[in-house]
């Protein structure tokens, strides 16, 4: 399955990037392909192309401040779960998404 | 409304004062009225009382509510000088006189308890921090010096003999203060007791004490409540100053009843003999330089001002006080081990297992973070890339000379004369002069002192110079200016630090000067003090060198003609800039328009330095701009020869200093001459002050294995510690709010037993990577309500950054690493600090230098 993601927590210097990696890595066990995009301290990075998103099935936002240029996912499906989940529990977005 | 009654000039005016001619006022307008020989009344038209306008305490007791009808009447022989001085001011200054006083600020944090001690649930009480430092002991409870009541009893049997006994003590009260005065070194004892002098010559105090007994109360009787009613008066003042002299009337009272019954009333000096801490509502500086300093740890006071004699003296000796301590003498009960934590502001007062742990990892932090920093208190200060610049100390006392060199003085950059002048109502003498011009010239060892001749006149007024009030004081007659006049007193002066000068390093410093012709004549008049000198035979330093204050604006632009006849200079930066910018700092409707970083101010300074230079001759800066560590990257920026700072700030000054480099302080200054807005320029003094510590993300120094740190509080605040031993941070306390805010939201624990506490915050100097190793692994609070076992801390600490930020580029990368095995593997695995912080300089691709 094709999925973009969005991270960001409020300081955007730490768990941004922790969870960017723990998405990344997880989904790669599942055998999904995954772009993260982090919205931090040094701004978005790693930014969703409009190219990124139409391609996607789904996008997550594991976030706990508002999504930068939101907009760009209007008509797209969208999971939002608290940062720290994607952390915690990765293996349980991504069951989510089966669903 | 002016007309002459009977033999007097009277004018009447309406109280526009909200709360009336309370205390501040009042000062104001009894310092006006004793600007002249002339006697001048107040009366009241609502009650009739009729008040010496001379008298403070005269004044608060007529009574003058807002709205009241007053009548003041002058009588004497510079009465129309002063009938016109007393109506100006009554009708111009004193309206504005309601201003609010600006806050005292306490020098440092008041009183947040470090989460380890709010989690241990520990006794404590908070004050406001005034002198740094921590301090162990038992509490020593002084009782105060309140009037014994026992006295208000006795009933008096013969007025006339009571009266005749009070008057014997007054006299006898003040020709005693008066003795101790005239054989004085210690300036600051010197300003106390002239406050004692003048409540006991108070007219209005001798006309209630004489009320009193006129009353048919025996003398002691008058004292006790004359004193209590001016007492009460006086501690019901809002302004500070005023509340202060109510421990000076009761000072002289217990001086009174002394003199009066031959009995020690006031409480017998403390005898310490075992670490103390002394608890008390407030105490008088004698009593203070009373007690064994080896034994003295720490002072804890109720009274709340930070500018009393006391905390001015404790400061100045570097004695770890709180004052401001609600109920301190009934919550701290005498001879209970209590510990003065005057670093954060408050006192614990029971020294639970907790307490006494996080005290030991205190002590230990303190004594780490001196080693690895220690402040610099001997040798010149150095800066980074190689620049020495003088650190000489401003004093006026013979405490503040001690202090100076006790801390590595490299001179006395400015040494007031005033002092001497003030405390008396007659001129020092020579002699006098002397000894304390030579007692300072022996104590500096060699050591440059630079004593400036007397800068009188202006707001300083001398009873027995007959100097006229002005409507512009600073703009009037002081300083060099009134030389001329009072040659005789100069002479005196020049003489007396000329034969000081065979004593030592001394040079002369002139005040005041704004052209060549001044320079021209104070030259002339140590030609004739030295002349005087060789024909009496008298030793001195024959070619002792000559300077000025620069601080009128128009000597900067003649520095070619100054510099020919001048050794030295000094930038005098108060009155300069109030000078050049037409800002008076203690107005606070203008103070915003003083400010020693106009872009034009710093400009002139500028010019005038590479001027001086030019010319080859030495400049230094003695002005509170020198004295304040941001301003420091601008100084050395100048190429100052040298600043001179108060002696408490010289080790600090000195650390900060070697952590400069001049060749970015000039960039610094050469930034900010170029900017066009205040908050620029604050940015870059702020970008000067992470600039001075261009340090390293990462340093073995932030890297701690083994830690024995039981729980989080613990384990947070060894990490802060970590980060203030290397110099990281200054405010550990803002640090650690920081890290805890962030925690808040939730734990910044992750699984496999790592937590990643953040922050962003000018807390720190610079961006930081510490890391903190366990030895057991610890609860890191609720994930998902889960408990987060960690064992390794990583934390980051990141200055707001700026866009684009390479550290922050290095943060992501470590946060992102974190996930993986191989690399967690390897952090749990390393011995020891050094390879630590070496694999992750690697793994991050950082130097560590």
């Amino acid at each position: 399955m094709k999925i973009v993601a969005v991270t960001a927590c409020p300081t955007g210097i730490a768990h941004t990037y922790m969870a960017a990696a723990r998405l990344e890595k997880v989904a790669k066990t599942l055998g999904h392909d995954i772009k993260v995009e982090t919205q931090g301290a040094m701004g978005i990075e790693n930014k969703l192309t409009e190219n990124d998103i139409r391609q996607a099935q789904i996008a997550i936002f594991a976030v706990d401040i508002a999504v930068e240029e939101r907009e760009r996912f209007n008509g797209v499906k969208v999971i939002q779960v608290p940062l720290q989940e994607a952390l915690k529990d990765p293996h349980s977005i991504f069951a989510k998404i089966q669903r | 409304m002016t007309q002459r009654v009977g033999t007097s000039l009277e004018f009447a005016f309406t109280c526009s004062l909200s709360d009336g001619l309370h205390a501040r006022p009042a000062s104001h307008l009894a310092e006006a009225a004793n600007d002249f020989a002339s006697e001048s009344f107040l009366t009241n038209l609502r009650t009739g009382s009729t008040a010496s306008l001379k008298s403070v305490l005269a004044i608060i007791s007529a009574d003058v509510r807002h709205g009241d009808r007053c009548a003041v009447q002058v009588r004497g022989t510079d009465e129309q000088a002063a009938f016109a001085a007393l109506q100006r001011f009554v009708e111009q200054v004193l309206p504005g006189c309601d201003v609010p006083l600006a806050g005292v600020s306490p020098a440092a944090g008041s009183g947040t308890l470090p989460r380890i001690l709010q989690s241990a649930g520990v006794k404590f009480c908070f004050g406001s921090a005034v002198t740094a430092g921590i301090g162990q002991g038992k509490v020593v409870q002084l009782t105060g010096m309140a009037l014994p009541t026992s006295l208000s009893a006795r009933t008096a049997i013969d007025s006339p003999s009571e009266l005749a006994q009070m008057k014997r003590a007054l006299a006898a009260v003040r020709a005693r203060i008066g003795e101790k005065l005239a054989h004085l070194q210690s300036s600051t004892e010197a300003a106390v007791l002239q406050a004692d002098l003048a409540i006991a010559s108070d007219v209005s105090f001798a006309a209630k004490l004489t009320e009193h007994i006129a009353q048919g109360k025996s003398a002691g009787q008058s004292v006790v409540e004359a004193g209590e009613f001016f007492i009460d008066l006086l501690r019901h003042s809002e302004s500070e100053y005023i509340r202060e002299r109510a421990l000076d009337v009761e000072e002289i009272c217990l001086q009174l009843l002394e003199e009066m019954y031959g009995r020690d009333f006031q409480s017998a000096a403390l005898e310490l003999n075992e670490p103390s801490i002394v608890v008390a509502e407030t105490l008088a500086p004698q009593q203070l330089l009373g007690l064994d300093r080896r034994w003295l740890k720490a002072l804890v006071l109720e009274y709340s001002g930070a500018t009393s004699h006391a905390v001015i003296l404790a400061r100045s000796l570097g004695i770890p006080t709180l004052v401001g301590v609600k109920s301190a003498r009934a919550v701290i009960p005498p001879g209970q081990e209590v510990i003065v934590d005057a670093v954060r502001g408050f006192v614990v007062t029971e020294l639970t297992p907790a307490v006494e742990r996080f005290y030991e990892r205190e002590r230990k932090t303190l004594a780490s973070r001196q080693d690895f920093s220690p402040l610099q208190t001997s040798g010149p200060a150095i800066t980074a890339d190689g620049r020495t610049l003088e650190v000489g100390a401003n004093a006026s006392s013979h405490d503040e000379l001690t202090v100076a060199f006790e801390n590595g003085a490299d001179g006395i950059g400015l040494f007031r004369t005033e002092m001497a002048f003030l405390q008396s109502d007659r001129p020092p003498s020579e002699e006098e002069q002397f000894a304390i011009y030579s007692e300072a010239a022996r104590g500096a060892k060699g050591r440059r002192v630079i004593i400036r001749t007397f800068d009188l006149g202006g707001d300083k007024a001398v009873p027995y110079l007959d100097l006229p009030a002005e409507d512009n004081p600073f703009l009037g007659y002081r300083g060099v200016r009134i030389y001329a006049e009072y040659r005789g007193l100069l002479q005196a002066q020049l003489r007396a630090i000329l034969r000081a000068s065979a004593f030592g390093q001394i040079q002369i410093m002139v005040p005041m000067i704004s052209s060549l012709e001044e320079v021209l004549q104070f030259k002339n008049e140590i030609e004739e003090a030295k002349r005087d000198l060789e024909r009496k035979g008298i030793s001195f330093q024959q070619d002792i060198p000559i300077g000025i204050m620069i601080e009128i604006p128009s000597a900067g632009f003649i520095l070619d003609q100054l510099c020919s006849e001048l050794d030295f200079f000094s930038l005098g930066t108060n009155d300069l800039n109030q000078y050049f910018l037409a800002a008076d700092r203690d107005n606070p409707k203008v103070t915003e328009l003083s400010n020693v970083l106009h872009p034009g101010f710093l400009r002139f300074l500028k010019q005038i330095v590479e001027e001086i230079h030019r010319a080859g001759k030495w400049v230094g800066m003695c002005g509170e701009m020198a004295g304040e560590i941001r301003h420091l990257p601008l100084l050395v920026g100048l190429g100052l020869d040298e600043i001179s700072v108060p002696p408490s700030q010289i080790p600090a000054v000195k650390r900060a200093l070697s952590q400069l480099s001049a060749a970015d302080g000039k960039r610094v200054l050469d930034d900010m001459i170029a900017s066009r807005d205040k908050l620029a320029i604050e940015n870059l003094l702020d970008r000067a002050q992470a600039m001075q510590s261009a340090q390293p993300l990462l340093s073995k120094e932030l890297v701690r294995l083994g830690s024995e740190s039981k729980n989080k509080e613990e384990a947070m605040q060894e990490i802060v510690d970590a980060f203030y031993i290397a110099g990281r941070t200054e405010d550990r306390q803002r640090l650690e709010e920081a890290l805890w805010l962030r925690e808040a939201a939730y734990s910044t624990g992750v699984d496999y037993g790592f937590a990643i506490p953040h922050c962003k915050t000018e807390a720190v100097v610079a961006d930081s990577v510490g890391v903190l190793k366990l030895s057991q692994p610890i609860d890191w609070g609720l994930v998902r309500d889960k408990p987060v076992k960690v064992k390794m801390i990583i934390t980051l600490a990141v200055r707001e950054p700026q866009s684009a930020n390479r550290h922050l580029q290095v943060l992501s990368k470590l946060c992102r690493k974190i996930e993986d095995e191989e690399f967690r593997e390897h952090l749990l695995a390393v011995e020891n600090a050094h390879d630590m912080a070496t694999y992750l300089a690697e793994q991050l691709e950082i130097s560590l230098h």
